[in-house]
């Protein structure tokens, strides 16, 4: 029988906190054990900016964590999101010594390490450094490039960066409850290994998680990661658009928005109403249902064009199309709006099927946390035995496939 | 044979030129700490406040307490009025202090209390004694909100009058560029550093001996534009390649965006000094590693010196000067790294309005066929001072922009009469300029009018200041002749009417200005011209047909102003304390529907 470890993903996000716990077994498979959430507070566009109130939230969502999943939660995974994190790709050639003709482990070390020699900015710290490919002697896409002859050797990398003191402070934040950070990792990487099969990657797919605080995106061409990144821009400011249009308050426009919205304006008849109430029922106003709709249209076309105006140079290259995940692609007509911005094939998509709590991992707002489940995995699958430094370099090799 | 002075460029002899730095307020005290902990300028250091606790903090070897009777050792609370009385009250100290220094350097942090009201004040007092001031002027963070940001326009257009040039840092640009998101002391500590190096570098090209020279004069064609940034960037190195390396440490200042910013800039002053072994060569490969970055059009006002103290290394200082919405819109353009061509294009638009402003200007100076007179037209920017380094005739031509074009109409035959538009029009903005104008035109037949003849004018403009209502610069007529007691027979009087009208030809920075006081309508403006019209007679005519392009060019400022203006101080609601996602120059925290209604144009 295989052997199973447990290990639990949390993401802090903008609307919720989300524990997950699940259990994978050395052939793959992912066991859900239980899920524990709880609003979000002092959160916003994916950061932490009130420690008290976020440890507070997370402490409620990790005892339910606890409690149905009947495990004991030590160590995390953690999901890290926000404006300053940054990706970019960079290539590393190495030249083999002259008398050597074949490709051995230290070479590739060297070369990976000459691909990730690149300058970042002084304050920002790597997140993720991630094997795209080996071009050997000018062979592209080489998996495998030990014990090949060659005489050069190129890494090609793509490095996910960020600004450290912000991440060092979601890690304190989560040490403090007190809670060990096993890893951490860029949230939209975590949730494609989950909602984006093998054949998508290599197809080459956008997947975009539409938070409530960012939009998060990964972009693959041929199997390979080439854009990940991140817009501060989310749920959140479409409610906030409502709110501000309607003049009511923040929490009104959120169940005005979740239960009645939609991106879809043009069709909606002139003059229809929807009534707004106040928590005892009484009502508190009208607003007119082509508006509202036009109001969060303008604002998830922005959105999206913000994040088109980023990967803008790779659209062409996507048969698989964009996937939707995360919890704004549940609003209505979000798809329709995607396919008019990005002119290509949307698919709304949560987690693929995995076993165990199965009302959760259908739903799109957790493909993160899951995500991380099936991270962790990997991570723990590929190195069992190696040096820290060693495990370190190799963390992300192999891993997209 | 003829002599020719010397000393044109309006410099003392080396060696005996005595220099002395003075920061007023607490961000130009910082300044003048950072100096004095870096031993980097011999010269006097002194330290003006009004707030004696910070005062007490302060390492300046020399101190003064600004208006100790007045305040009681507290600070201002952000009132540049109180600020500014405050240094009247104190100015014979402030005079003590300044006393026997050719040059000044005044560095200041606008927008609050001390800096804004303070500064002018000791710069006319500066200059009442016959020094050359150099302001270094830092401009508020722009979350420091609107009202501060007021109070710094104003302060600059006093400084203007009273400096022979206004170096301004964009307080905006250090805090983004600097060191990111390293500890805010660390930043502002980099920021001194970086105003105290533009302080020592100014001071050693326009006091130390050259080979080929550079002067005050050059200093100023590079920073000539109307409400212009200054991009600075100084680099020293030694040892091998170290010309190259200097001018890459230049390059790298955050001010100038590793050398993004000056594909943008019109004039670029390069100083290259270094030790006695300084070579040719070394020279050369420097300009030619710079002319990388600088794209042909663009006027490079170069200078080598000589300075043994530096022993080995190689120093080199780029200074150049790009307008507020330049810089706004060229930092977008350059953040925008998949057009790298585009950001002349960004510019352009505004690069045309200053054209077309600068065109107007040519035509009067047209007139008098006569060169020396059209060179101090351009220079107006932060010029006052070539007017006061020249001899006393050029002075009063850019003063009566209105005036003399009045005075000459017949010289213009019918096909001119487009070409005559456009002077009143840069005139017309310009509200008080019609008021002031006659003193300095009482002044002309007598050029060497000593400095009685000048307070008894400013007694005059100070008296009718009721006459002129809605003029922010009323005020400071007003209080003008207090410091100016003293008379002083050289060039003051001279140079103080020039500074007032070079605010003339600033026409479109001074429209933008005008449209940040809200009071200011372009209606007043129309209103002004026939009371000015009436002055002299016989305008009535041209004024009319020239009202309706005035409001135009006063129309396209303000939208543009309000663009800027916008990101100050508005309350973010859910989004506050996050920052903020600006995207070419929108704040997409606003919601959407709200900008699409404020463009209605786009």
């Amino acid at each position: 029988m295989a052997k199973t470890t447990i290990y639990a993903g949390l993401e802090i996000g903008t609307h919720k906190i989300c524990v997950v716990v699940g259990e994978a077994k050395r052939d793959g498979a992912i066991r859900i054990l239980g899920v524990g959430q709880a609003p979000s507070r002092g959160v916003r566009k994916g950061e932490i900016l009130d420690f008290d109130k976020v440890q507070t939230c997370l402490n409620d969502a990790l005892v339910r964590a606890e409690d149905r999943s009947d495990v004991m939660i030590r160590n995390v995974f953690l999901g890290v999101s926000g404006a300053h994190i940054d990706s970019l790709n960079n290539r590393g050639c190495f030249r083999l010594p002259e008398d050597q003709n074949e490709i051995t482990e230290d070479d590739v070390e060297e070369a990976k390490e000459i691909a990730r020699g690149v300058a970042i900015p002084q304050q920002n710290v790597f997140l993720h450094s991630i094997t795209r490919q080996f071009i050997v002697d000018g062979q592209d896409a080489v998996r495998q490039p030990i014990g090949r002859e060659a005489r050069t050797l190129e890494a090609d990398y793509h490095i996910i960066h960020g600004v450290r003191g912000r991440i060092q402070n979601a890690i304190r934040c989560v040490r403090e409850i007190p809670l060990e950070v096993e890893d951490v990792v860029f949230n939209p990487i975590a949730a494609a290994q989950v909602v984006l099969n093998r054949e998508a990657k290599h197809q080459g797919s956008l997947m975009l998680d539409f938070g409530a605080g960012t939009v998060d995106y990964v972009l693959y061409e041929d199997g390979m990661v080439t854009a990940t990144g991140c817009v501060p821009l989310g749920g959140d400011h479409i409610t906030q658009d409502i709110s501000q249009a309607f003049q009511i308050p923040n929490g009104r426009a959120e169940r005005l928005k979740v239960d009645e919205g939609s991106c879809l304006y043009q069709d909606v008849p002139e003059g229809e109403m929807i009534r707004v109430e106040d928590d005892n029922g009484l009502s508190v106003g009208e607003v007119e249902r082509a508006f509202l709709n036009e109001v969060m249209y303008l604002r998830t076309q922005e959105i999206l064009e913000q994040v088109k105006s980023r990967v803008v140079e790779h659209l062409g290259k996507l048969a698989a199309g964009v996937y939707l995940t995360g919890g704004v692609s549940l609003m209505k007509g979000v798809d329709a709006v995607a396919r008019d911005v990005f002119g290509l094939k949307v698919t709304k998509a949560g987690s693929a099927p995995v076993s165990g709590v199965t009302a959760t991992f259908e739903n799109p707002q957790y493909s993160a946390p899951i995500g991380l489940i099936r991270y962790a995995q990997i991570l723990d699958s590929e190195k069992p035995f190696m040096s820290p430094f060693g495990r370190l370099a190799r963390r992300m090799a192999d891993l997209i496939s | 044979m003829v002599e020719y002075e010397r000393n044109a460029n309006n410099e003392s002899p080396g060696g005996s030129l005595k220099i002395c730095v003075v920061g007023v307020g607490g961000a130009g005290s910082n300044v003048i700490d950072r100096i004095t902990v870096d031993r980097s300028l011999s010269a006097t250091l002194v330290s003006l406040q009004t707030d004696v606790r910070v005062l007490n903090q302060s390492m300046a070897p020399k101190k003064v307490q600004l208006g100790a009777e007045l305040m009681r050792g507290v600070g201002t609370g952000g009132d540049p009025d109180l600020g500014r009385e405050a240094a009247i009250y104190s100015k014979d100290r402030i005079r003590e202090m300044i006393e026997g220094h050719q040059m000044v350097f005044l560095s200041v942090g606008l927008g609050g209390g001390t800096g804004s009201g303070a500064a002018p004040v000791v710069a006319e007092i500066a200059k009442s004694l016959g020094a050359l001031v150099v302001v270094f002027a830092a401009v508020p963070f722009s979350f420091e909100g609107r009202r501060r940001q007021q109070q710094a326009n104003e302060a600059l257009e006093r400084l203007q009058k009273s400096s022979d040039a206004l170096i301004l840092f964009d307080n905006n640009r250090m805090g983004e560029l600097v060191l990111g998101k390293e500890g805010i002391q660390k930043t502002f500590a980099q920021a001194d550093t970086l105003i105290g190096h533009s302080v020592r570098a100014v001071s050693s090209m326009v006091a130390k001996p050259g080979l080929v020279k550079l002067g005050l004069a050059d200093l100023i064609a590079a920073l000539r534009v109307s409400d212009g940034r200054c991009l600075f960037g100084f680099g020293e190195a030694k040892g091998k390649d170290r010309g190259v390396e200097a001018m890459k440490r230049a390059l790298k200042s955050p001010l100038i965006s590793s050398g993004e910013l000056l594909r943008n800039a019109r004039n670029l002053l390069v100083h290259v000094v270094g030790g006695e072994s300084l070579t040719l060569a070394e020279v050369d490969t420097v300009m030619k590693q710079l002319g990388r970055h600088v794209p042909d059009e663009t006027q490079i006002l170069f200078g080598v010196g000589v300075d043994s103290s530096l022993g080995e290394s190689v120093t080199v200082t780029l200074i150049s000067a790009l307008s507020a919405e330049e810089l706004a819109s060229a930092k977008s353009a350059v953040a925008d790294e998949t057009s790298r061509v585009q950001p002349r294009s960004v510019v352009e638009p505004v690069a045309k309005l200053s054209a077309v402003v600068a065109a107007d200007f040519a035509p009067p100076s047209d007139l008098f066929s006569d060169p020396v007179a059209a060179a101090p037209a351009h220079v107006e920017v932060v010029a006052a001072p070539v007017v006061k380094a020249a001899e006393p005739p050029p002075p009063p031509l850019p003063t009566p922009a209105p005036v003399v074009v009045m005075k000459e109409p017949e010289p213009e035959p019918a096909p001119e009469p487009t070409r005559v538009v456009p002077a009143p029009v840069v005139a017309q903005p310009e509200p008080p300029a019609p008021e002031p104008a006659p003193p300095p035109v009482v002044h002309q037949p007598a050029p060497a009018a000593p400095a009685r003849g000048f307070s008894l004018a400013s007694v005059i403009s100070g008296n009718d200041g009721g006459l002129r209502s809605n003029s922010p610069r009323n005020e400071d007529n007003r209080y003008a002749p207090a410091p100016i007691v003293e008379p002083s027979p050289e060039t003051a009087p001279v140079a103080i009417p020039a500074a007032r009208t070079s605010v003339v030809s600033r026409a479109a920075e001074t429209v933008q200005v005008q449209v940040k006081v809200p009071a200011l309508e372009p209606e007043p403006v129309v209103a002004e011209e026939p009371s000015g019209a009436d002055l002299f007679g016989n305008v009535t005519s041209s004024s009319t047909a020239v009202a309706e392009p005035a409001a135009a060019v006063a129309r396209s400022a303000t939208a543009e102003e309000q663009a800027n203006l916008r990101l100050g101080g508005e309350d973010r609601g859910r989004f506050n304390g996050t920052d903020p996602s600006v995207v070419q120059g929108e704040d997409l925290d606003t919601p959407t529907w709200m900008r699409l209604r404020r463009r209605p144009g786009r």
